[in-house]
Order: structure tokens, then C-alpha cells, then sequence
């Protein structure tokens, strides 16, 4: 790896403070499982010449709740999102979405911010330098996009224009279905955003000098079914084919409240806002599961190589309605 | 704030094995960069050579080390971030004095849980993380604990049975 300068920032206005003055050359490593990848194989036009160590920083790496909200900092590792009696007597579809990430190294190192900031994992984007020479697409501020006509198997079925990479975030997903919101913090103070608006068509809506703080997820009522399915060619160390994540509260047989994320088709989590509409006042059953997965897919434009992935997009949806009971999920379950 | 930038003397210190090593950070043949990796240093300023590096970006499990108890990828971790840390790898699990090794490696042979042997230190640093946390996993948590470790020689039936071998019994099958 080329080297850097390197610093072990001691609090937040530091890290915001660094970023600023060196204005876009400064990168943030938390867990650096994305980061060092991203690195090594240099596949960004711009190299930097610092990286901030933000792993030293008390106070981002706690799990805590209110009466209304549960807090989790930035720089809480996914092991511990796993391992919280917290987070899984409240919000079992993170635990479960977070115990799908990558392998046990990883989430025993791997944060939640890093995790929601990671970098796309598009294969022609990620082409390494040293077998050929970094591909300058349209998302590294070149012309053109070689996955639409090339591979793209894996890319994004819908919400895409100019960059067809899908999000590769599983944190994203499940925060999305939470409802969860974002501090950021800048040079300019606080602002909170939330995770359904982090994402734009290019990346996400962080300005050079701002980094995620902490990540507030409102209390879902207990009550409700949560949900997370990932679908993956294998089992462990793999990313989502597509995803979906559900929270559903069922009254008396009748759908009250819903919300439905997919992730994986688009260059952000998606909500199937159309399903989400439909469901609610209807008692659920196969035929009303079978048309919310119709409706989930509204708008849906794959490309020549991944038009399979409307068939498991659709099937998940039509799986997070039918399981009204939150059960340990057995795509997720290792070998 | 300390920096690690053009410092010459700058130093950071990690416990490898139960021994300190300190290291002088520069660009020098026998310093440590800032964008050394943690694989790299065991390995080259070591010459801790059981710790593989085989894929070099957190896919293949074979760098695993354990740092404070916990399986890590020792490819993805800057060796200038591991200051203070303890950091365990295969060496550390036999003693060179009496030639003893751990009973997990004993079992390994035991089993042949391996054919080329490339991806045995990796396998075996996870697996000793997850008997020191639990010392009586079922099969599936083997698995489980075993699932960022990868093997091309197929030896992972092998393996869950030697790993089964030394887990302590608890009621698991
Ligand atoms: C083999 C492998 C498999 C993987 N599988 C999955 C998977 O299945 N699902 C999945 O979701 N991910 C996966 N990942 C991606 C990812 O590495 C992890 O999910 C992880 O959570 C990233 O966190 P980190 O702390 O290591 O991030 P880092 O590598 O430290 O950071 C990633 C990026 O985010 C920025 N950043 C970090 N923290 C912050 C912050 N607080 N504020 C602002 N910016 C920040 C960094 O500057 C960097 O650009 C995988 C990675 C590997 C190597
Ligand atoms: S999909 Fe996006 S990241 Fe991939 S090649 Fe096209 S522009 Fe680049
Ligand atoms: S060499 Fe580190 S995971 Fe493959
Ligand atoms: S024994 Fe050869 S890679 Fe596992």
C-alpha cells in the first residue's frame, strides 16, 4: 500500500477540523476493512495523503435507549450490534442484518458508520490498478459506464441513471426499515439526516468535512414483526444479491403499519412504497403477499444481464409479508 | 494529537506472543509505515511467517490472528492502529522451549484437518477464539466461527471434526 500520513484523532472536532483543512485528502479509517481494500488496490483517481484514525475517539462505541430512541455510536462494531440483548429484544431485523455481513473477522472489527459509508463494491469500479489500470467511470468523474452494457448481473434493477452500482451497505437496509436517523457533524456544526436520505446516485450526501456521529433508531413498537432476508450466491462473506427488510404491526389479523426496504436493486435502500400503501389495512394472506411483491417492483427497469434479480426481489417481499413471526432467518444461517 | 507524520522517532509499541515489540515508524528498511499491515509486520519485521497472506483483502480468513482474544484479519488492520494491543498468533499457541503445542493443533494432525496446510494457521487462530469464548460450541457455531476462513483444499469436514475433538462436551452433539 502507498503510504500516508497518519493520525490518531482524540475527538470529534478534530476529525471534523483535519477533514476541512485538507480538503478532500484526509480520509476517516475506522475498522478499515472497506478503506484498506479501496486502498491497496488504488482504485480511486485521487490517493490520500492522510488517513484519520477515528477509533480512539470515547464515547462513539455505545449502544444505549430512552424511552423513545436507541442510540448507537458510529464507531460500535457489528459483533456488538450482534451480541446486544438491547438490540435484539428491540430490533432483532439489525442483529440479523448485522450478523449477515461479511465473516466473524470482519464484524468483530467493522463499524456501523464505516458500514453505512462504505464504498460501492461495482466489479468495474473496483477493477485493481495493478492488473490493467483503475477504470475511470462515470461514478470516479469519468465518461462513461461500462457496466450497462458489459456485466451487470449484479447491478441495480431500478432508481439508477448513469451509475447502475447498487448500495452494498446491509446496515442501510435495516436502517431504512427502522426509520433511523444520522447525526453528522461538520465544521458547521450538527445536523441530522435520515439513513432512507443518505444515499444519492454518486454516493452519499456527506460534504469533505463531516463524519457520522451516531445512529438513532426510534423505538419500534414491540409488537411489530421485524424482518431481514438476504439473498447471496454463498452463505458467508458475501454480498447481498438483493435484500429486504420489513417491519409489519398486525392487529387483529389486519395489517396496521408497514414498512418494506429492499436492498441491492438500486443505488439506495428502496422502499416499496406502492406495497407499503396496498398493505396496510388488509388482513395478509398469500394472494395479498403475492401482489405487494407485484407492486414492490413498480418502475423496475433491469438491465440485459439481471433481470433474474426481480424474481428474488419479488419473492423476498412476498416472504417478509407471509413471515408474520420473528423467526431466526435460515437464508442467514451459515453453512 | 499525535502524529505519526515525518516523525522518525516516533514510536508504537504492541505485545506479540506475550512479548513487546516496539517499532520506529519511518520510511527505513527496518521501520513500519503508517500503511504497513499488521500481516506485514508479523511477517517481515518478525518473521512470524506462520500468519499467510493469501487474498490480502479480508476474503480468505488464512492472516487470522487473534488481537485482544478476538479473531481478526491481520491484512485489514494498519499495524500503527494496533499500538497497546495483544496480539496472539499460531507461534504463540505452541511453546518452542518444551515443544508442546496447543491440544486444537494436536487435534488438527490427529485429523489431518488439512492438505496443503496454507489456510491451517488462519483456521486454527478462529477456532481458538471461539473455544476460548466458548469452550462447548455445536457443530453449527464451529461453522459459524469458521465462515471467514476458506480452505481450496476442502479440508473443512476435517476440520469441524477436529475442532469437535477438543470442544469441550456440553450436552452438544
Ligand atoms: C470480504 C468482505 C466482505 C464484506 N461483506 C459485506 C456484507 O456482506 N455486507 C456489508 O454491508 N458489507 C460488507 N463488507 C463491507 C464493509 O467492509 C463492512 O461492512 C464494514 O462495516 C465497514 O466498516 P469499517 O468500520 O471497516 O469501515 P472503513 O473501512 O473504516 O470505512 C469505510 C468508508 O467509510 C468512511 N467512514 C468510516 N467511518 C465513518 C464515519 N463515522 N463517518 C463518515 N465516514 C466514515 C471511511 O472514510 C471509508 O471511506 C465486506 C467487506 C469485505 C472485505
Ligand atoms: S455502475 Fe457505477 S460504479 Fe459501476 S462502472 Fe458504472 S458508473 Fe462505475
Ligand atoms: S489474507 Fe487476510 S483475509 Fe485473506
Ligand atoms: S489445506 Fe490447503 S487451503 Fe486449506
Amino acid at each position: 500500500m502507498k503510504t500516508f500520513a497518519h493520525v490518531n484523532a482524540g475527538s470529534v472536532d478534530e476529525v471534523t477540523n483535519l477533514l476541512a483543512q485538507n480538503q478532500g485528502k484526509a480520509k476517516i479509517n475506522a475498522g478499515g476493512t472497506d478503506l484498506l481494500g479501496v486502498l491497496k488496490h488504488r482504485i480511486l483517481p485521487e490517493y490520500p495523503e492522510m488517513l484519520i484514525n477515528i477509533k480512539k475517539i470515547t464515547g462513539l462505541n455505545i449502544i444505549e435507549a430512552d424511552e423513545e430512541w436507541i442510540r448507537i455510536g458510529a464507531l460500535t462494531t457489528l459483533v456488538e450490534i450482534v451480541k446486544s440483548p438491547l438490540i435484539e429484544k428491540t430490533c432483532s431485523l439489525l442483529k440479523e442484518a448485522a450478523r449477515s455481513v461479511a465473516s466473524p473477522q470482519i464484524r468483530n472489527i467493522a463499524t456501523i458508520g464505516g458500514n453505512l459509508c462504505q464504498d460501492t463494491r461495482c466489479w468495474y469500479y473496483r477493477y485493481p490498478d495493478e492488473i490493467g489500470g483503475m477504470i475511470k467511470c462515470f461514478r470516479k468523474g469519468g465518461k462513461t459506464c461500462p457496466a450497462v452494457a458489459g456485466e451487470n448481473q449484479y447491478h441495480a434493477i431500478m432508481g439508477a441513471k448513469k451509475c447502475f452500482a447498487v448500495c452494498p451497505s446491509d446496515m442501510a437496509v435495516a436502517l431504512t426499515a427502522l426509520g433511523a436517523v444520522c447525526t453528522l457533524a461538520g465544521v458547521k456544526g450538527v445536523r441530522t439526516i435520515a439513513v432512507e436520505e443518505l444515499y444519492t446516485p454518486l454516493g452519499n450526501v456527506l460534504s469533505p468535512d463531516e463524519m457520522i456521529t451516531a445512529i438513532h433508531i426510534p423505538k419500534p413498537a414491540p409488537d411489530a414483526k421485524q424482518t431481514f432476508f438476504k439473498f447471496t450466491l454463498r452463505k458467508p462473506i458475501d454480498f447481498a444479491i438483493v435484500s429486504a427488510a420489513s417491519i409489519i404491526t398486525i392487529d387483529k389479523g389486519i395489517c396496521t403499519d408497514v414498512r418494506i426496504v429492499l436492498g441491492a436493486v438500486a443505488p439506495t435502500p428502496v422502499r416499496a412504497l406502492k406495497a407499503e400503501e396496498f398493505l396496510k389495512g388488509k388482513a395478509l394472506s398469500e394472494e395479498i403477499a403475492d401482489q405487494a411483491a407485484l407492486l414492490a417492483m413498480d418502475g423496475a427497469k433491469p438491465l440485459a444481464k439481471n433481470a433474474y434479480k426481480l424474481e428474488i426481489a419479488k419473492t423476498l417481499v412476498k416472504r417478509v409479508v407471509k413471515d408474520s413471526v420473528v423467526t431466526v432467518n435460515s437464508l442467514n444461517d451459515p453453512v | 494529537m499525535t502524529t505519526t507524520q515525518n516523525l522518525s522517532y516516533a514510536t508504537i509499541t504492541l505485545t506479540v506472543n506475550g512479548e513487546n515489540h516496539s517499532f520506529i515508524l519511518g520510511e527505513g528498511s527496518h521501520e513500519v509505515t503508517p500503511s504497513h499491515t499488521l500481516a506485514h509486520t508479523l511477517r517481515e519485521r518478525l518473521g512470524l511467517t506462520g500468519t499467510k497472506v493469501s487474498c490480502d483483502d479480508g476474503a480468505c480468513g488464512c492472516c487470522t490472528v487473534q488481537m485482544d482474544g478476538k479473531a481478526v484479519n491481520s491484512c485489514l488492520l494498519l499495524t500503527v492502529e494496533c499500538e497497546g494491543k495483544e496480539i496472539t498468533t499460531i507461534e504463540g499457541l505452541g511453546d518452542p522451549v518444551t515443544g508442546t503445542i496447543d491440544p486444537l493443533q494436536k487435534s488438527f494432525i490427529d485429523h489431518t484437518a488439512f492438505q496443503c496446510g496454507f489456510c491451517t494457521p488462519g483456521i486454527i487462530m478462529s477456532a481458538k477464539s471461539l473455544l476460548t469464548e466458548n469452550p462447548a460450541p455445536t457443530r453449527d457455531e464451529v461453522k459459524e466461527s469458521l465462515a471467514g476462513n476458506f480452505c481450496r483444499c476442502n479440508s473443512h469436514y476435517h476440520v469441524l471434526d477436529a475442532v469437535m475433538a477438543v470442544a469441550r462436551k456440553g450436552g452438544n452433539k
